[in-house]
């Protein structure tokens, strides 16, 4: 819960708004996310434990972006999707352009649902398509085929939607260059606005992480990655799509709005379990546990926080740089300027010096950037900047 | 004192035969503690010692002994360390008393140690009792041992005893043997003092305390010494005996074993081996020759964290105001930064001194692959002494180059002859003769036990060598060895370049035949070992300005985060925060991030 000066304050400021699904058909053989298979019958009680958090949240703040993240939020139904947008309605000022993204599995949606939750506001649809291949879709534990995303994609223009984003893998075993040419050109060719390529990253504890262990899938490679990664740069630029984040592309003024919140290091308020939020300073996260979440709104006790922590101005600052060189806009001096009086190149001569010589980074007139080595090897660019 | 009641001996073996439990019971059936104050093994007092089941520090314990003739017996009992890095230790211990106790193991039989304690007793006339001990145990064969006790060693059949340590099984014949066999000491307590230091260690508030066998004279309480091999002058602080815990006395007089306590700040001071005397009139020849014992094995070593260089830099004073035989020398690696090259008497020294500076002081260490010392002379006739790779000339600066030698005594049973020859060949070693000494039943088709007699080079002890020994002959080989001297040697220094720039620490001596073979291994471990960074790195062996091994690692091309989960940026930070601190620990050589495993691998390489 927030505290009564964080309300006050909170209510000054443009925000996103973030509403986490944790329920899942089935958990994908690569996620480490925080979802639940098998608890779809608590989503009654979940979108009322949502509506209960978003009334103790809320502080008239005016939100220019909604994203419903999961998990799969694409198991609520038209009907929940209404109520908890109308909720959010009555609470926070909405911005008129505002995005609102619903993330979608391919395997659970039909033409009559996205035409209803499109027309209760949903403007933004993020589809799980991750591959356009059988045989690695089957590998990821995907409940839906290439048939099957195609059509989701097109069941979703017929239902009205104009901002189609695609969420796609790469890096995966037994997957080569050309089958990863494939799935993009595919993609391009179903004509989506915008595109998130994510390498897939195991943790440990992934089903698909232990089939690698057991020997039964090959490792990733991570030189095949860095190929296809940069094939995807060259594939999409000849199509006019805009690298503009490192894991994002899109097609001119087609940039995800929401995740542009987080690169800019702006506040965003987080709803439901595990959701994280970052307002006045403050970094904090709800509980990932399903249970204690539902009983905390159901009783009226205190929200458990998974994580909370207060942000210093040198944290600050290096966050933003942080997050700032993922945007192929870079860091802007005036920017840094502005919003903490510093140079930044004062600030960061040694490390800026260092990167530029390592072919990392780059300046130009108004700030700093990666270059496209850079954001191959981001990670070596970024520890630099953390404070001491 | 009426010396003709003094007995002084020691209890002499090959490691694990019983010599310490021994020692237990000799303690408790004379009375000088009760069986349950004995924590088991009572001379070992240092967890290590006892832990890996062998002395390291001799010590002395006065008995007393009410025989059956019914006089009562004043038996110092001096423990000597179990284990062939500490032979001139062994060898003190045994010039300070008139008798030995040989325990031979009832299911092993003689031991290489064996026989290198026997000849070190024989050399300096011990009455030696053999005792066949852990007849006890269902697998002994105190029969065999006995004839080969008879054949191999020439004792008469009837002069063996046959014990159990454990059980205590004929140890009280033992001690009546001991009184009746064992000669009481010669020397008069009207002579000049003259007293043998068989031990010493530093305690923090009596200085070094000595221990000593007077052989003529005496020594009081606040007397003036005088060391005949070092020239330290001291005073008597304090003078006692241990029974089993320290009796300060008035005086020791000749024939007895007791300490002093000298209120020296280093037992380097103090050596083993030095005869003391008066400072006014005192004797004017030594009872032994003195020589310090000279370090054998060397090696780097190093904190892991370069803060704790002060740290270790204490705690190497602190040990070696214990170790007289432990010699440090502060020097800096570009890999590994300060830390010291250090010499050991052999390669369980240097891990007993390693263990303890890890337990007793907390650090944790790099320790580089230890090496001998190498004797050089120069094209221009200068002379060296090298104790680290790095300082070798490089062969065109070199006349002439030698290395030590030593002989190694095996024995083995015959089944394995075939495959430790050609172990030793491997190591250089040259051949010198071979002995049958009987058959065992105990080793059934594994024939007879042999000794085998060679000569090789020190270093080539100090890889897998006792390793591939003991696995090559199932574990049933001992081994023993005695420095020989410095021979001709035929050497390279393998370096290793990382990025084009020399490890230091890496670097190898070793015969030219083998610089491709080792060279290889090495930078395929630190390829294997080493992170790939953001440029390719080529790691190189290089035997002069050849190159004998190569092996690249390829430029790291990706590494980032890609989704930002429902806002989760700590979570991100935390993984840079970590990658960060990572960074740290690494060494950096040519711009190199190498992690501490990498270098570890390789100096464990062998």
């Amino acid at each position: 819960m927030l505290k009564e000066t964080e309300r006050q304050t909170a209510g000054s400021q443009d925000i996103a708004l973030y509403v986490h699904v944790p329920f899942c058909r089935h958990k994908c053989n690569y996620c480490s996310f925080v979802s639940y298979s098998h608890r779809e019958s608590d989503i009654p009680a979940y979108v009322s434990a949502l509506q209960e958090e978003l009334a103790l949240s809320a502080a008239g703040q005016r939100v220019s972006s909604l994203y419903f993240g999961g998990g799969t939020p694409s198991l609520l139904s038209p009907q929940q999707v209404g109520d908890i947008l109308s909720t959010i309605r009555s609470l926070f000022k909405i911005d008129e352009a505002a995005e609102t993204t619903l993330e979608a599995n391919p395997g659970t949606v039909d033409r009559p649902y996205l035409a209803a939750i499109s027309a209760s506001g949903v403007n933004r649809l993020s589809l799980g398509v991750q591959s356009l291949h059988d045989d690695e879709l089957k590998l990821l534990g995907r409940i839906h085929t290439s048939v099957e995303a195609k059509n989701a994609m097109r069941c979703a223009r017929r239902a009205g939607f104009s901002n189609l984003n695609l969420d796609l893998i790469y890096g995966l075993p037994g997957q080569t260059l050309s089958s990863w040419q494939n799935t993009l050109n595919e993609a391009i060719e179903l004509g989506a606005e915008h595109l998130s390529l994510y390498a897939l990253k195991l943790e440990g504890d992934e089903p698909l992480y232990e089939a690698i262990e057991r020997g039964e899938v090959p490792p990733p490679d991570p030189d095949l990655s860095a190929d296809q990664y940069e094939l995807a740069e060259e594939l999409l630029a000849a199509h006019s799509y805009q690298h503009y984040e490192i894991s994002n592309w899109a097609r001119e003024g087609r940039e995800c709005r929401h995740n542009l919140v987080y690169w800019h290091n702006m506040p965003y308020l987080g709803i439901g379990v595990a959701a994280h939020s970052y307002l006045d300073g403050h970094r904090f996260a709800n509980t990932r546990d399903l249970d204690r979440y539902l009983k905390a709104l159901s009783h009226d006790v205190p929200l458990i926080r998974e994580m909370s922590e207060e942000i210093g101005p040198k944290m600050k600052l290096a966050e933003t740089v942080i997050l700032g060189l993922r945007l192929n806009s870079g860091v802007r001096l005036d920017d840094i300027r502005a919003r903490f009086s510093v140079d930044l190149r004062d600030r960061y001569h040694q490390e800026i010096d260092e990167l530029t010589c390592l072919g990392l980074l780059e300046n130009d007139a108004g700030g700093i950037r990666l270059t496209s080595r850079g954001r191959l090897l981001a990670n070596e660019a970024f520890w630099r900047f953390l404070p001491e | 004192m009426d010396q003709s009641i003094t007995r002084n001996f020691c209890i002499i073996a090959h490691i694990d035969h019983g010599k310490s439990t021994l020692a237990d019971r000799l303690i408790e059936m004379t009375g000088a503690m009760r069986s349950e104050d004995i924590r088991e093994q009572v001379l070992d007092s240092m967890d290590l010692e006892r832990e890996r089941g062998i002395t390291i520090k001799a010590k002395a314990i006065r008995l007393n002994y009410q025989a059956r003739d019914g006089k009562s017996y004043r038996l110092n009992l001096v423990d000597t360390p179990g284990h062939v890095d500490f032979s001139y230790e062994v060898s003190r211990t045994i010039a300070s008393c008139e008798g030995a106790v040989l325990v031979i193991d009832a299911t092993q039989g003689i031991q290489a140690q064996t026989l290198a304690n026997i000849y070190l007793a024989m050399e300096h006339k011990l009455e030696v009792i053999p005792a066949i001990n852990k007849i006890d145990l269902p697998g002994s064969e105190p029969e065999r041992v006995l004839d080969e006790i008879e054949s191999v060693l020439g004792y008469d059949r009837e002069s063996v005893l046959f014990i159990s340590a454990k059980t205590g099984q004929g140890v009280p014949l033992l001690l009546e043997e001991i009184v009746r066999r064992i000669p009481p000491p010669r020397g008069s307590p009207d002579m000049p003092l003259r007293a043998l230091i068989f031990d010493s260690h530093y305690d923090s508030y009596k200085g070094v305390v000595a221990y000593l066998r007077v052989a003529d004279g005496q020594i009081a309480k606040g007397d003036d010494l005088r060391l005949m091999g070092q020239g330290t002058e001291m005073e008597t602080l304090e003078v006692g005996y241990f029974a089993p815990g320290p009796c300060p006395t008035d005086g020791l007089s000749a024939g007895d074993v007791g300490y002093i306590a000298t209120g020296l700040k280093y037992v380097g001071e103090c050596r083993v081996g030095d005869t003391v005397t008066s400072l006014i009139n005192g004797a004017t020849e030594p009872l032994i020759g003195y020589r310090p014992a000279k370090p054998m094995v060397f090696a780097g070593i190093y904190p892991a964290v370069a803060d704790d260089y002060r740290d270790l830099r204490e705690a190497m004073e602190k040990l070696s105001l214990n170790d007289a035989s432990l010699s440090y020398e502060p020097e800096s690696s570009p890999l590994l930064g300060h830390g010291f090259r250090c010499g050991f008497l052999g390669l369980l020294h240097l891990d007993i001194v390693c263990e303890r500076l890890e337990r007793e002081f907390s650090l944790s260490l790099v320790v580089t692959t230890p090496g001998v010392s190498f004797l050089v002379t120069k094209s221009n006739g200068e002379k060296l002494t090298i104790i680290n790779p790095t300082d070798m000339p490089s062969p065109a600066e070199i006349e002439k180059l030698e290395e030590p030698w030593v002989a190694i005594s095996i024995i083995t049973p015959s089944k394995f002859i075939g495959s430790l020859m050609e172990l030793i060949m491997e190591c250089g070693g040259s051949y010198k003769r071979t002995e049958y000494l009987g058959q065992a039943k105990t080793l059934g088709e594994l024939g007879q036990r042999v000794q085998l007699e060679y000569e090789i080079p020190l270093r080539s002890m100090l890889t897998t060598f006792y390793d591939q020994l003991k696995s090559r002959s199932r574990g049933y080989a001992s081994l023993d060895y005695e420095f020989l001297g410095y021979r001709k040697a035929n050497l390279v220094k393998l370096d290793v370049l990382v990025n084009e720039v020399l490890a230091d620490a890496f670097s190898r001596i070793i015969p030219p035949d083998k610089a491709h073979e080792v060279g290889k291994a090495m930078v395929f471990n630190l390829k294997k070992d080493i992170p790939r960074q953001l440029f390719k790195v080529p790691l190189q062996a290089a035997v002069g300005g050849r190159i004998v091994a190569r092996a690249d690692i390829p430029a790291k091309r990706k590494d980032v985060l890609a989704k930002c989960y429902g806002g989760d940026i700590t979570r991100k930070r935390k993984l840079l925060e970590k990658q960060k601190e990572g960074k740290k620990k690494m060494k950096i050589i040519g711009h190199v991030e190498i992690p501490r495993e990498a270098f570890m691998n390789v100096l464990k390489l062998n």
